[in-house]
């Protein structure tokens, strides 16, 4: 297709082995650009796995990452970080000994050339820290130490960390695992207003909060892709509902 | 600019500073040079470990060895050195160049020990400072092997010699002091501010574009400059170098004078040489002095077990109850709100 612009995501073939487990089995999919993926599917059926995948953390065993038409497969993770790939993590993983402002400067300078500056912080990256604070409501907590949050607050500081990278692709590992009722409504109003021409992957148990938000759902389970399409029919696919319906009990 | 109004802290380092540029007008110089001004000299050196450890994560046991790279290289490059190797360079060069080569050896422990963490961290920047010592006390060439390089006098200063009680104080004391503020300045930098980052979550640090390979190593680099300008002085403190200056002793006593004062503000560095200082001036007095390092241990011992973060975390606990209950409530009230969730989804 000469002249069409290249996805935002495609996986070719990706699997993932550790030892015996093929916690990743075969994967192949395209996620366009702008286009908003929920990834479902039960406890270990690779979900996190394809994440860490995508964004570097390990290399795959077999297949190929391409993103916007580069191949990234033997990159690592902060090449495929300044090449557009920002990530939330299932269990926070934040900066504990430094202030909430702190940790958004790291992740503000860590998009920008001059990494290793051994100036304060300008007046910019202040700025542009308190303006992420306040895009997931933490401004009142610009000086406290992220220690001290609660977990609502550090799910919040997790997105707010991310999309710091000034991402093209996003991914959020179950972005609202953990949230109280009166938590969730904040971060689903949180991610629907995020702009529309970020590509977005989110993995979420929650229904409520993955079917309203996705364009196309891709279900996992066992390592491999089960069920692709859109939201509609996901809801009312067999397939779904048999894996679901254990989950919900157990979940919730 | 924004911000112009000086901390409590900063206040209270400065009049700590000034109280130190009083100090020789009141104790004799026995205690001017060889406590206060030797614990300054070690206490850089210990600091340079303070700065990886407490704000990188990495405890590394070759900061004896970076500091003693500046001290062999200034002793092989300045006049009078006996023996001569090189010599003939007067001290404003051969300064800057024994720093960079303590710059330089810092960079390369941190290469070398780049993939390493915790335990090995440890084991393999012991290896590197042992390897260094045996090798200087091998080379003849330009080690002067067992015997190492005397008569390394240091500069004048203001046509006074370098060993003078109070040239060596002084400049121990400025060398200390803007040494220390230039590590309390560099963790509030990005590059800094990185640094806790990989302390706290190296992943997170590489997702957020960082190439956190290279920003160990140039910490690394720091520290080796830090410890550099440390060993310098305790070269010119001790008019030489030799290779039992850069053993295994020298190398675990850093880390003791770290332990002792408290790991968790540079300050501590310095906290813990004046205490160690202390002890190894004058437990010869009170004790045998075969048994100086039983003593010591036993010090570190009674210090690690009554307050493993060390004089200043006693000094702490000391001050807590002193400013009241108030910081304890909120604190303690905290801990249930992101435990609770946590413990939930689990
Ligand atoms: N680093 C690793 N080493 C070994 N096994 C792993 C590793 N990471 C994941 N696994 C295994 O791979 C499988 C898939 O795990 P993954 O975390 O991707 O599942 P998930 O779909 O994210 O599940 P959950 O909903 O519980 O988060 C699991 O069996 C897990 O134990
Ligand atoms: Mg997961």
């Amino acid at each position: 297709m000469a002249g069409a612009e290249p996805a935002a995501l495609r996986l070719e073939g990706v699997g993932r082995r550790f030892g015996a487990l093929a916690a990743v089995g075969d994967v192949s999919l395209e996620v366009a650009r702008g286009e908003r993926r929920a990834v479902l599917g039960p406890n270990g059926a690779g979900k996190t796995t394809l994440f860490n995948l995508v964004c570097g953390d390990f290399p795959p065993t077999a297949g190929r990452v391409v993103l916007f038409g580069e191949d990234i497969t033997r990159l690592k993770p902060h090449h495929r970080t300044r090449r557009g790939v920002g990530r939330t993590y299932q269990n926070s993983l934040l900066f504990n000994g430094l202030s909430v402002a702190d940790n958004l400067v790291v992740a503000v300078r860590g998009a920008k050339p001059g990494r290793f500056g051994l100036r304060l912080p300008a007046a910019a990256d202040r700025a542009a820290a308190r303006r992420l604070a306040e895009a997931v409501r933490l401004s009142h907590l610009l000086g406290a130490e992220v220690s001290s949050l609660s977990h609502g607050q550090r799910r919040q500081l997790e997105v707010g960390m991310a999309l710091a990278c000034e991402p093209r692709l996003l991914m959020l590992d179950e972005p609202a695992a953990g949230l109280s009722p009166a938590e969730r409504p904040e971060l689903v109003k949180l991610l629907r207003a995020l702009p529309r021409e970020l590509t977005l992957l989110v993995i979420e148990h929650d229904m409520d909060v993955a079917l309203p938000l996705a364009d196309v759902v891709t279900v996992m389970k066992d390592g491999d892709v089960v069920v692709e399409g859109p939201p509609g029919r996901i809801e009312g696919d067999p397939v779904v509902q048999a894996i679901y319906l254990g989950h919900h009990g157990r979940a919730h | 600019m924004s911000g112009g109004r000086p901390s409590p802290a900063a206040l209270a380092s400065v009049a700590l500073l000034a109280a130190l540029a009083l100090l020789p007008l009141l104790i004799p110089p026995f205690w001017t040079a060889n406590i206060f001004g030797r614990a300054f000299v070690y206490g850089i050196v210990a600091m340079s470990l303070t700065f990886l450890a407490t704000y990188g994560g990495f405890v590394s046991l070759a900061q004896t060895m970076m500091g003693g790279v500046a001290g062999y290289v200034a002793a092989v490059l300045v006049p009078d050195s006996v023996p001569s190797l090189v010599g003939g360079v007067p001290y404003a060069a051969a300064i800057p160049v024994a720093l960079l080569a303590a710059t330089a050896s810092g960079l390369l422990v941190g290469a070398v020990a780049v993939r390493t963490q915790g335990i090995y961290l440890l084991m393999i920047t012991l290896a590197l400072a042992v390897g260094f010592h045996l090798f200087a006390q091998a080379n003849i060439a330009w080690f002067n092997g067992y015997e190492g390089i005397r008569n390394v006098v240091g500069p004048e200063v203001f046509g006074l010699p370098f060993r003078n009680t109070f040239v060596f104080y002084y400049a121990a004391l400025g060398s200390a002091a803007l040494l220390y503020a230039l590590v309390l300045y560099v963790v509030r930098t990005p590059f800094g501010l990185v640094l806790q980052g990989i302390r706290d979550n190296p992943r997170r640090v590489s997702a957020l574009g960082y190439d956190a390979a290279l920003h160990r190593i140039a910490a690394f680099g720091l520290a080796g400059f830090i410890a550099g300008c440390g060993g310098l002085l305790v070269t010119f403190y001790n008019i030489g170098i030799s290779p039992g200056s850069i053993g295994l002793g020298p190398t675990v006593n850093v880390l003791v004078m770290c332990v002792i004062g408290g790991l968790g503000h540079p300050i501590g560095a310095f906290v813990g040489a004046l205490v160690f200082t202390l002890f190894d001036t004058f437990a010869a007095d009170i004790y045998d002095r075969d048994r100086f390092n039983t003593l010591v241990g036993a010090v570190f011992l009674l210090i690690v077990l009554v307050s493993p973060d060390g004089v200043l975390g006693l000094a702490k606990r000391a001050v807590a109850p002193l400013r009241g209950r108030r910081r304890v409530g909120p604190a303690a009230g905290a801990a249930p709100n992101t435990g609770a969730p946590l413990a939930a989804e689990e």
